[in-house]
């Protein structure tokens, strides 16, 4: 049915060595995790892939969790069906709702935790949840016949439009590290589905530590999947430092001066996504304030 | 690209493009007919198969994964016994998908099955054989949204929601039951 084109050469290197080797030697080739993005493209198939295809999928040096007392390394080849099982011990609980909500678990055998992150034009929940985190990602960089490892905040891995910044350089995310020392109280939301439904989408996370009423190291990102992948440090110093509770009225100015932010520094945001997004950061809010009435 | 694997039983050598979809695959080189669609993995959920026994979306998994893969699709699946679990429940409740989303739909209920099946042990005693603590149980709260994720993977709006989650409970008894009798 389609004639003439060539099948892609599947590279499958069995170490990072092997595919270094494989990298210098062809340079335009695509590096292959999961999938389930690049299957989704429009033009997938049927067309010319010059350099033919590196699969990761024989990588087992990409494929480990580790944990020790400071932080949890988890290889960018895990899927999220594999991390989400790795257990509650391991993984924070906003990481644990980030994974449970990411897709149903037919999608998730096939996500990868690298794949998820390193999508070019979309961002995802995974990004949203790590950048709050904290996470550091392990980037090898091959030019000129040279290795050179990088560990980049996943916060840095995108620019404001939610874009990947990782170069024009043949990049390889390999592993991930996520911090143990993270605040008691988590927050994810993620409203509407980022792969169907783009457009109306607002992923949000939060962390936070309180001790006798009072907010500190508050970490937030909220993310339009298309359109914006946004951490305000202005509003997390304001809130860090703050009394519980915070008054309602202080909540909602708070909560619209977000708003303004985003409609400052992101263009194309829909009126509905913004308010969807004012009305998540303004639910964590008056959560927090309940939950310290309440205690 | 020559893959060699195992489809509705039939051990197969393929020739095929190696990024290749598998619903394609089996669309135009197997002549498959109860995959119907091919949606270019926007994941409408309606390519179900089971590879290696774990249902997948078979539009987003190029040939070059299927080296020695045990492939069933509906046509083979609805010749086995766990199909008549869900089709009595199908029966039972008097509600069926429609024929476009039938075979997919089907499949899903079935990885649901499997899942709450053989997770059942540790879910109604917990580890070491103790009752759950009120956390734990907050878990099995969790299990209905976890199902719900699970069906509405297939965007067909041929039934909704409570109808599915009723057909999933019936066919559950009914694997339940049939499990008590063999053992």
């Amino acid at each position: 049915m389609y004639e003439g084109i060539r099948s892609p050469v599947i590279h499958t290197p069995k170490t990072l060595s092997e595919f270094a080797t494989i990298a210098y030697r062809y340079p335009s080739a695509i590096i292959w995790a999961g999938g389930s993005y690049l299957m989704s493209q429009k033009e997938y198939y049927p067309s010319e892939i010059k350099d033919g295809i590196i699969d990761l999928g024989s990588l087992e040096e990409m494929k480990r969790i580790t944990r020790n007392d400071r932080f949890v390394e988890i290889g960018a080849m895990v899927t999220a069906s594999q991390l989400l099982y790795a257990g509650k011990l391991v993984l924070p609980p906003v990481l644990q709702e980030t994974l449970r909500t990411l897709a149903s678990q037919i999608v998730r055998r096939q996500i990868t935790i690298g794949g998820s992150l390193c999508v070019p034009d979309i961002r995802l929940s995974l990004s949203t949840t790590l950048a709050v985190l904290d996470a550091m990602a392990e980037v090898k960089y091959y030019q000129g016949g040279k290795v050179s490892t990088h560990w980049i905040p996943i916060a840095k891995l995108y620019d404001k439009d939610g874009k990947l910044l990782l170069g024009s350089q043949k990049a390889l995310l390999t592993r991930i590290r996520i911090g143990l020392e993270y605040g008691d109280y988590q927050r994810f939301v993620c409203v509407e589905d980022p792969i169907r439904n783009t457009d109306e989408c607002v992923i949000v996370a939060f962390q936070a530590s309180r001790s006798q009423n009072s907010l500190s190291k508050v970490q937030f990102c909220i993310t339009f999947p298309s359109k914006a992948f946004h951490i305000s440090k202005d509003l997390e110093s304001k809130l860090s430092g703050m009394t519980l509770p915070i008054h309602p009225e202080r909540v909602n100015t708070l909560s619209y001066e977000l708003v303004s932010e985003l409609t400052k520094m992101h263009s194309g945001i829909s009126e509905l996504q913004l308010e969807r997004g004012r009305r998540i950061f303004e639910s964590f809010l008056h959560d927090l304030n309940a939950q310290s009435l309440s205690s | 690209m020559k893959i060699e694997c195992t489809i509705d039983g039939k051990a197969l050598s393929l020739s095929v493009n190696s990024n290749k979809p598998l619903s394609l695959i089996l669309m135009e080189d197997v002549g498959n007919r109860t995959i119907i669609s091919h949606c270019r993995g926007k994941a409408c959920g309606n390519c179900i198969v089971l590879i290696n026994d774990e249902a997948e979306l078979s539009c987003i998994i190029p040939a070059f994964r299927l080296r020695d893969a045990n492939i069933r699709t509906f046509e083979s699946y609805q010749k086995t016994r766990q199909y008549r679990d869900i089709e009595r429940a199908y029966l039972a409740t008097g509600n069926t998908p429609c024929p476009n989303c039938y075979a997919s739909k089907t499949l899903i209920i079935e990885s649901i099955l499997q899942e709450l099946t053989n997770n059942t042990r540790i879910k109604a005693l917990g580890r070491n054989n103790l009752p759950l603590r009120n956390e734990e149980q907050h878990e099995e709260k969790l299990d209905k949204k976890a199902i719900i994720q699970e069906l509405s993977l297939n965007t067909c709006q041929c039934m909704d929601m409570s109808e599915m989650m009723q057909i999933v409970e019936i066919a559950l008894t009914y694997r339940r039951r049939k499990r008590v009798r063999r053992n």
